[in-house]
Order: structure tokens, then C-alpha cells, then sequence
């Protein structure tokens, strides 16, 4: 290397010195110190004590660690498409250079802002069974509401709901997406007559498949970490269980019953599922997302 | 050039300060004079004020340590949480079920010599109370308020029904009865309940007890014996009779606990099983409801669990990493003497944990029942929480099997041999875990 | 033929201003109701059929919530977990525009080897939920002393976030290289480029992870929940929890009120800064 860049190197480390202690400090020595945990029994008010695989082995056991994946997978398998499915109709609708767009769009944006604590409490009240505004509002279309909050059967699909209020966010973003879409390829659709739905499958989607695999992976990583909006509404899981998700089951393990190994092992799965599911979507991507957008 | 170089250092030098700022702000308090403790506390409101007084009383009598108490909700896990941060309260106040699971993680320490050096022992408690302090040989915590539960009733429902206001349901079969009578209903909207089982849904896990069902036997789980079967087909015969989508719509329009929407009190159930607390809350926010206590009622066939009654406690403990250990222990010793205990119990409207009381103590007492309760804690069906150190998962399972069956989800077979077949495993797990901690 | 058409456009266009409008009530239903709800005493938040307007306007509970216990606990709650979320948001902020743009410098504007390498590691590192770095980062605070402190919720602010590197460094590599040089060629060592050429000309892209990290902060719950033990140390998210959770069930209308106190600065903060947010979000949705 030459002096320069010698100088250079020393500089670029220098500056890059915060993230370098954050990685380590932050992300290296947790990760690590995680696993090594996860094979012992760790309460941390004593120290470790090696057990090897016996979490793990507990875990496949384990009737709840199964409830909770299945109700995280539930909940992620509904609130992700969907938010999709309204994110990019919004904006899609928005698209169209209606007058007063701005309005609208600040309209849809603003419950993305709320706080998720205050989320959860005014859902809370929204979902009451007797005196909750869904209820009412089913009312006057002649159907009766369930009891969202304490019936099993409508807890996850109340949360499910309760997300696809906040979906502003993700359909700035898909605006903002659609606007770089050069018109000229809506010009030439419009030439070999296609009509408003084949253009939005032929020509809108495909442009915007860039953005639409990172919402995918960002939500991914984001839902399967559901934490502080049922914890506020639906305290232990209640009722039944319906709504114990993933971390929230993760967090009573390390801090209400003193099992942070358990703890640390459930952490360890939770990441190898991200993995996988981040690398198949990458690999499915390929086939179907087009780079190359915007003009 | 000047102007903006000035910007940045105001802007780091503000930023200092702000983070100077913020470690003022989490600093404990450093002053001299009296040892300065920390007590956290759960109580609000009326209770709260009764064991404020006991605080002033304590720091008013001595110069050498004060006490500063800090209410905070959720107690069981926030100090759970501060001792395992190791920034625990120098006291806390937990419930009694709590003991067992935070002394097998080392989460408080023993009071035993402390006891024994200021001549505290189980001669001075009724005998249920001083019970659930003591674990595995040592006294872990120390009474603060006692509890003993019995039925409630409204009289003057019970009038309109048809049925002697003077003459309570005796035994389970006439309870089941007398709700049928007062239970109203318009349409399918139930506008009165006579009585539901999760209501108020604090002890959900203890039904078993009341038709002579165990949760645990020695060191076996025994969620699924046929007494417990039993309580939990009692507790479905509710939802099969009323209707579970009925009870819960119902359910969610009542009222906070401590309000006059109370369920009891605004005359929306006719029965429930509530502690010796109840008075309190009926004299500040229904002082005109028409109503009487009486123990609570045991299947027919079973006289020998009669006055069964839920014993509870809540309890004073020293986190493992207090800062003031023994000045810690003087307060609560303050507390365990007469004068202490009475003045909080008296506050709280409660009975005292302790055999002796003072000449007047129940002469004084406002609640009409007091010496029920104090009965009932003498009670040898008095119920006691497990002390088991997985009782937190425990108490979580049961509380799901309750869901299951009261939604009639499961039967209560399904629903209890499940709870047994995922704590056995766990339990053996925790003490093979125990055994493998003690031996390092 | 044009007319059937403009008539077709003029139908279509009335249409979606029609979903529109309807989509919109749905949205912002809540919130109204929320800040009804909060006006009104409190029988009648349980009044069948349920109205909107309240007979008599509370504004008082506003001040009943934020000023709720401040008999027992002799402070305000509200106004000191404001105060609180506020030193957060300070700390914070500053920390993460410090530090993230010092290592967005370094990947963005310097060469050195197996900076691709490194910058797809940072990258990668966004996919580590934080559930499995809880329990060692809890642990190591304990070491530390830090818990029941504010220090672990600011201090990592100050070691770089994937997030913001990965902003910046796409907005950095915008930057006309050319600009960098001609310093270099008046002799104009890399802390001055950086300082006086380079940041000057970022502000709208801090200006965006600021707000972000504001947000984030304001908004966390897990943290404060984990970390902080005193009650008078509670940050608004954690506050309104407790508040939640303590008076649960019946104080419908204070609890409205008190989401509302929490609510409210976020969406002054949104309307005072609108440029920034949305090309804040659009700029991580797009570069993404």
C-alpha cells in the first residue's frame, strides 16, 4: 500500500471506529455471549451453568414455544400481505394526481405516527366489546360484533386490523415508488390497449418489485418481533394464549421466570428463521424483481 | 467562519450537559443525616395511605434511618427485574405466592437471624401467615397485611329472588341454585348475574381447592386429580348454563375494581367471592348496597371443606443487593410489632396477622365482619398458594385451562391433563436445575 | 368519442375521490373518537347508543390525566416522563448524527480494503432481531451498573446504527466526489473534509435520521420497560403502560386523554417537518 493510502486506510478506520466498538460491543459479544447461554441454565442473578443441549431439547418439548410460532406465523401471514394489499392500493389510488392529494396522504400517514403504546390503549377502547366504536360501527350495518378483546378466535385477527391502520408509512413509500415509474411505459401499455388492471400487473408491480422485496424483508424482521402492542392489550397472551407471541413468550422466559438461557435459545431460533426467510426471499426475487426502475 | 464553528461546541457542549443532566436524574440521592431506604410498595389509594401512615410513624419515632416508600405497580416483576439489574429497593412488598420462586433464585435473602435476634417467631402469627414466609427452613419475608376470602352477597337482590337474605347458599349445590334465581336476563343480554366463577378472577387457579382437589403433593404435580377435574366441570357448568359468549359480552362492560362500576357493587352480580378488603371499597363507592359475607360454600357431599376460605398475604422481603440490609429489617420489624401492624391492618380495614390483638381491635374495627375473616384464617381449609418455585408458569397454565374450559374450548379433563402433562416435565426440570445450582 | 371518454375519466376520477373520502374516514375515526372520547365524563363513554359529541366538554380531564397522582407520588407523572423522553430523544439524537455520520463517512467517502466487504456486514446486521441480543446486553449493563439508569437507552446511539449508516452512506456517495478532491488539493486534511465540505451538504439526510431516531425513541417501550426501575425515571411510552395498567378498565376518558398528551408532539413534530419525514421514508424505501 502506498503511503497514501496507508493514510487513507488509518482515517477510514478512525472514522469508522464508533460502529467498529458498536459491532463488537452491541452485536459481536451479544450474539456470541447468546449462544454460549443458550446452553446453560442462566438466571442472571447466578452465574451460568452449563447444561448443554437441555433448552433446546426443552424447547422441541415445549406446547407454548410451539403456540407462540404458531401464532407469531399467524399473525405474520395475514398482517404482512395485507398490509401490502392496502399499502399499495392507497397508493395506487393516491397515484391517480387526485386533487387535495396531500391531504389524503397525510391523512393515511398520520396513524402511522402514534406511538405503539398509545396504539394499543386506544384499540383497546375501539375493540371493546360493548361500548368499542367497531362494534358499534358493525352494528349499524346489522351484524353483531364479537368480543374482540376476550374471544380466542377474534384476538389475532383484531390485531391483524389494529396493523392495517398504521400502513401509512409503507405507502409513502410505495408512492414515492409508483411516481418514478416512467410514464412512458404507461404510454405504450396504453398503445397495445391494455386495460387499467394489466397495466398495474404488467407494468406498475414489476417496477416497483424493488421496493416491494424490501417492505417484505423489512416487515418480516419487524413482525416476527411483535411485542409491545399485545403487551399492552393483551397482557399474558390472554385470552387463552391466542395472542402469546414469539417475544413476548422470549421476555417472560428471561425476566419473569428467570430462564435466560431458555431465553437466549429462543433468541437463536428466532434469528435462524429471519435467515431463512430473508434468504428465500432474496432467492424468489431474483426470479421476479426488476431492477432498473426510475428514470 | 466563526459563527459556525460556534454552533457545533454549543451543540456538544449542550449535549454534555443534558447527559450530566440525565445521570442526576437516575442518581440515588446521596444526603447526609439518617440512612435514607428505599421501600417499594403496591398499594394505592386508601391502602396506600394506611401503610404511609406507618412510614411517617416509623420515621417520626427514630433519627437513625427514614424511610422513603415508592409505590409501584406490577411489583412482582419490577423487582424481580431491579434485583436481577442489581439496583434493588432496600424493601420490597410482594405478595406471599411470590416467596417461593424468588428465594430459589436467590432473589432475597433469609431473615432468619434477623428474626431470631429480635425474638420474632411463628408463636406471634396465626399460624397460615407465618406459614407462607417460611420456605425451604428459612423465613424469607414478613407479614404486612393478611387476607382471608368469604362470599359476598347482596341482600337486597337476594330479597327480590324470593330467597332469605339471612340465609346464604351453605353449600355449592344451593350457591348454583340461588344464581339460577337471580340471574336476569333480557333477551340474550344478561343485565344480572347470580354468580361467575372468574369473577373477579384473581384466583382462577384455586378452585380446585374448594372440592378438595391438590396442586401439588409432596414434590408431584397433581393438576389432573379428580377433585380438580371436578371444580373445573363446576366451573364449565356456568358457561354451558349461561352461555360463554352471554357471560364474556356481559363481562366486558363492567367497571374497574375500585369504582363505583364495580360489578358487585353496581348490583350487576349478585355473589362473589371477594377477601376482607371488600368492605373498604363497598363503604367508599356503594355505601348504600345491602350487603353480608358468609363463608364460602363446599360441595355437599364434602362437609369436611367447609369454611374454605383463600388465604393470602402480602408480604415484606429484602432484595439480594440492598444497600441497607439491617436498617431495612428495623422498619419491618416496626411493622411486625403491635402498634405497626395494627395501625396498618386498621388502615386497610383488614384483620391482623398476628394471634394477639389489642383490647378493641375488633370492637373498633369498622368492618361488620371482621371476625369472620380472622376465623376463617384459623380456618384448616384455609387455602394457601403453593409454594413452588415454578409457581408463576404454573399459575399461567392454569389460568389458560380455566380460559379453555370456561370458553368451552376444552373439557375440563382435556384442559387439566394438559396443564399436567406440560408442568410435570417443567417441575422435574426446575429441580433437576436446583440440585445442579446448589451444587456448584 | 373524446367526450364518452372525458365523461368515462370524469366518472372514474369522482369515484376514486369517493373510496377515498370513505378510506379516510376509516382512518381518522380513531383518532377522533379517541379525542371524543377523552372529552367526555365518564358515564357517558359508556352510553348506548354511543355518541359523538359529549354533553358537557371536559377539557379538565386533559389536566386530570396529566396531572394524575401527582398527590401520592408529589410530582407530576406526565410532565416528568416528558421531561424524561425528552433527555432521551436529546441524547440520542445527537448521538446518532454524530456517530452515523462519521461511519458513513468512512464507507462512503474514503477507500480502504474490504469496505464492500464491511458495509454488506453492517447491512446483514439489520437482520439480528434485538431478542436475541437482550439477555448478554442486559447482563453487560448489569456489569456495568448502568441498570435503573437513563444510560442504556443513549449511550449505543453514540456507536452507529445499520439504519443510519445505510442512509447516509447512500446520500454521502451523492456527493460529488469532486468536491472532496479539490479540498484535498488545497491541502485540507479528512476531518475538514469532512466537517466543512461534507456535512454541510447532508443536512437534509441528518435532518432524516434525527427525526427517525426522535421517533424511535419517543415510541420505545421494550427498553424503558427492561431498564428503567424508579417510576419517576419513565419515559412517556412506558408511563402511559402504567397508567394503562393501573387504572385500566373503566378511566376510558382519562386514559383517551393521557394517549392523546403522548400522541400529541408527534404529530405537531410531523407537521412542522413534513418535507423531511416523507422524504425520509421514501428515501429508505426507495435506496432500498
Amino acid at each position: 500500500m502506498t503511503l497514501k493510502e496507508k493514510k487513507e486506510t488509518r482515517a477510514a478506520l478512525l472514522f469508522a471506529s464508533p460502529w467498529v466498538i458498536g459491532f463488537c460491543v452491541f452485536l459481536a459479544y451479544p450474539l456470541l455471549a447468546s449462544i454460549y447461554y443458550s446452553f446453560c441454565d442462566y438466571s442472571v442473578l447466578r452465574p451460568p451453568v452449563w447444561i448443554g443441549l437441555r433448552n433446546y431439547t426443552n424447547l422441541f418439548q415445549d406446547e407454548v414455544f410451539y403456540k407462540t410460532l404458531s401464532n407469531t406465523a399467524f399473525y405474520a401471514i395475514f398482517a404482512l400481505p395485507l398490509g401490502m394489499l392496502v399499502a399499495i392500493g392507497l397508493a395506487l389510488l393516491l397515484n391517480t394526481k387526485v386533487r387535495g392529494l396531500a391531504v389524503y396522504r397525510t391523512i393515511f400517514f398520520l396513524p402511522s405516527l402514534v406511538p405503539m403504546v398509545s396504539l394499543a390503549v386506544l384499540w383497546l377502547w375501539l375493540f371493546n366489546g360493548e361500548n368499542g366504536l367497531v362494534n358499534i360501527g358493525l352494528g349499524m350495518i346489522g351484524i353483531k360484533g364479537p368480543n374482540w378483546l376476550s374471544d380466542p378466535e377474534f384476538s389475532k385477527p383484531a390485531l391483524i386490523l389494529l396493523s392495517l391502520w398504521g400502513t401509512g408509512n409503507a405507502m409513502v413509500i410505495y408512492l414515492a415508488g409508483l411516481q418514478d415509474v416512467p410514464v412512458q411505459l404507461y404510454e405504450a401499455a396504453d398503445l397495445d390497449g391494455a386495460s387499467p388492471w394489466d397495466k398495474v400487473r404488467n407494468v406498475t408491480i414489476p417496477m416497483i418489485s424493488p421496493v416491494i422485496l424490501f417492505n417484505l424483508i423489512m416487515g418480516i424482521i419487524g413482525t416476527l418481533q411483535v411485542f409491545t402492542v399485545p403487551y399492552v392489550m393483551f397482557p399474558g397472551g390472554s385470552p387463552a394464549r391466542s395472542t402469546y407471541f414469539y417475544t413476548m413468550y422470549l421476555f417472560d422466559n428471561a425476566f419473569r421466570y428467570q430462564k435466560m438461557g431458555y431465553a437466549c435459545a429462543m433468541g437463536w431460533i428466532m434469528f435462524v428463521i429471519i435467515l431463512v426467510l430473508t434468504m428465500v426471499s432474496l432467492r424468489l426475487s431474483e426470479k421476479h424483481v426488476h431492477y432498473g426502475g426510475g428514470a | 467562519m466563526v459563527n459556525r464553528s460556534l454552533f457545533p461546541a454549543l451543540g456538544l457542549i449542550g449535549v454534555a450537559a443534558t447527559a450530566w443532566y440525565s445521570e442526576r436524574l437516575t442518581a440515588p440521592e446521596v444526603r447526609p443525616g439518617p440512612v435514607r431506604i428505599t421501600y417499594w410498595e403496591k398499594w394505592t389509594g386508601f391502602e396506600g395511605d394506611a401503610m404511609r401512615a406507618v412510614v411517617d410513624e416509623f420515621n417520626r419515632s427514630q433519627d437513625e434511618i427514614f424511610v422513603e416508600l415508592l409505590t409501584v405497580s406490577g411489583i412482582q416483576d419490577k423487582t424481580l427485574l431491579a434485583t436481577s439489574g442489581g439496583n434493588p429497593p432496600d424493601v420490597a412488598g410482594l405478595f406471599g405466592p411470590n416467596v417461593a420462586q424468588y428465594a430459589d433464585n436467590m432473589a432475597v435473602m433469609p431473615l432468619t437471624e434477623f428474626c431470631k435476634e429480635a425474638g420474632i417467631g411463628p408463636e406471634d402469627y396465626i399460624p397460615c401467615y407465618w406459614d407462607i414466609g417460611f420456605y425451604k427452613g428459612e423465613v424469607y419475608s414478613l407479614p404486612t397485611t393478611p387476607a382471608s376470602t368469604a362470599l359476598h352477597y347482596n341482600r337486597a337482590l337476594l330479597k327480590a329472588a324470593g330467597l332469605d337474605p339471612d340465609r346464604p347458599p351453605k353449600t355449592i349445590e344451593e350457591l348454583d341454585a340461588y344464581a339460577e334465581k337471580l340471574t336476569k336476563r333480557n333477551g340474550s343480554r344478561i343485565e344480572v348475574s347470580g354468580f361467575l366463577p372468574n369473577e373477579p378472577g384473581w384466583w382462577n387457579w384455586s378452585w380446585g381447592y374448594f372440592f378438595g382437589g391438590k396442586l401439588l403433593e409432596g414434590d408431584t404435580i397433581t393438576a389432573n386429580s379428580p377433585e380438580n377435574i371436578r371444580a373445573y366441570e363446576w366451573i364449565q357448568s356456568y358457561s354451558k348454563k349461561y352461555g360463554a359468549g352471554d357471560i364474556q359480552a356481559f363481562r366486558s362492560g363492567f367497571g374497574n375494581f375500585s369504582s363505583p362500576q364495580n360489578p358487585f357493587m353496581s348490583q350487576k352480580v349478585a355473589m362473589v367471592l371477594q377477601g376482607v378488603w371488600m368492605y373498604n371499597f363497598i363503604s367508599q363507592f356503594a355505601p348504600e348496597l345491602d350487603w353480608a359475607a358468609a363463608p364460602f360454600p363446599y360441595p355437599a357431599d364434602r362437609p369436611d371443606l367447609a369454611e374454605p376460605t383463600l388465604v393470602d398475604l402480602d408480604v415484606l422481603v429484602i432484595p439480594v443487593g440492598a444497600k441497607h440490609p439491617k436498617e431495612a429489617f428495623e422498619f419491618i420489624k416496626f411493622v411486625q410489632s403491635q402498634k405497626g401492624m395494627e395501625l396498618l391492618c386498621m388502615g386497610q380495614r383488614k384483620h391482623s396477622p398476628l394471634r394477639e390483638v389489642s383490647p378493641g381491635f375488633y370492637e373498633k374495627h369498622p368492618n361488620p365482619y371482621i371476625r369472620l375473616f380472622t376465623e376463617l384464617a384459623y380456618s384448616k381449609n384455609a387455602i394457601p398458594a403453593p409454594k413452588i418455585g415454578i409457581w408463576p408458569e404454573y399459575q399461567a397454565e392454569l389460568n389458560a385451562a380455566f380460559d379453555e374450559v370456561y370458553l368451552m374450548r376444552k373439557t375440563p379433563k382435556e384442559a387439566l391433563d394438559y396443564v399436567q402433562a406440560r408442568m410435570t416435565p417443567l417441575w422435574e426440570d426446575y429441580l433437576l436445575k436446583q440440585k445442579l445450582r446448589e451444587q456448584r | 368519442m373524446a367526450q364518452s371518454l372525458a365523461r368515462q375519466n370524469k366518472s372514474r376520477t369522482a369515484a376514486i375521490h369517493l373510496i377515498l373520502m370513505v378510506l379516510s374516514g376509516f382512518f381518522m375515526l380513531p383518532l377522533l373518537w379517541m379525542l371524543s372520547t377523552a372529552l367526555k365524563p365518564i358515564e357517558e363513554t359508556m352510553t348506548q347508543p354511543p355518541t359523538w359529541i359529549p354533553t358537557r366538554v371536559l377539557w379538565h380531564n386533559f389536566s386530570d390525566a396529566f396531572t394524575y397522582g401527582r398527590d401520592t407520588l408529589g410530582y407530576t407523572p406526565f410532565l416528568v416522563y416528558g421531561r424524561n423522553t425528552l433527555v432521551l430523544c436529546i441524547l440520542g439524537v445527537a448521538g446518532t448524527v454524530v456517530s452515523n455520520s462519521l461511519v458513513a463517512y468512512s464507507f462512503a467517502r474514503l477507500k480502504w480494503k474490504g469496505r464492500d466487504f464491511a458495509f454488506a456486514v453492517t447491512l446483514a446486521t439489520m437482520m439480528v432481531p434485538f431478542p436475541v441480543l437482550m439477555v448478554p446486553i442486559y447482563g453487560m449493563f448489569k456489569e456495568f451498573g448502568w441498570i435503573g439508569t437513563f444510560k442504556p437507552l443513549w449511550v449505543p446511539a453514540w456507536f452507529g446504527s445499520a439504519f443510519a449508516i445505510f442512509l447516509l452512506r447512500q446520500f454521502f456517495r451523492s456527493i460529488p466526489m469532486e468536491l472532496s478532491e479539490a479540498a484535498k488539493i488545497d491541502g485540507a486534511s479528512e476531518w475538514a473534509i469532512y466537517w466543512q465540505v461534507v456535512m454541510p451538504l447532508a443536512k437534509p439526510a441528518l435532518a432524516v435520521i434525527a427525526l427517525f431516531n426522535f421517533m424511535g425513541t419517543w415510541n420505545d417501550f421494550l427498553g424503558p420497560l427492561i431498564y428503567l426501575l424508579d417510576q419517576k425515571t419513565f419515559t412517556l411510552s412506558l408511563g402511559l403502560q402504567v397508567f394503562q395498567s393501573q387504572h385500566g378498565g373503566t378511566q376510558w376518558n382519562l386514559l383517551m386523554a393521557a394517549s392523546a398528551i403522548v400522541v400529541a408532539p408527534i404529530i405537531l413534530l410531523f407537521f412542522f417537518t413534513q418535507k423531511q419525514f416523507i422524504e425520509g421514508i421514501t428515501m429508505t424505501g426507495l435506496k432500498g
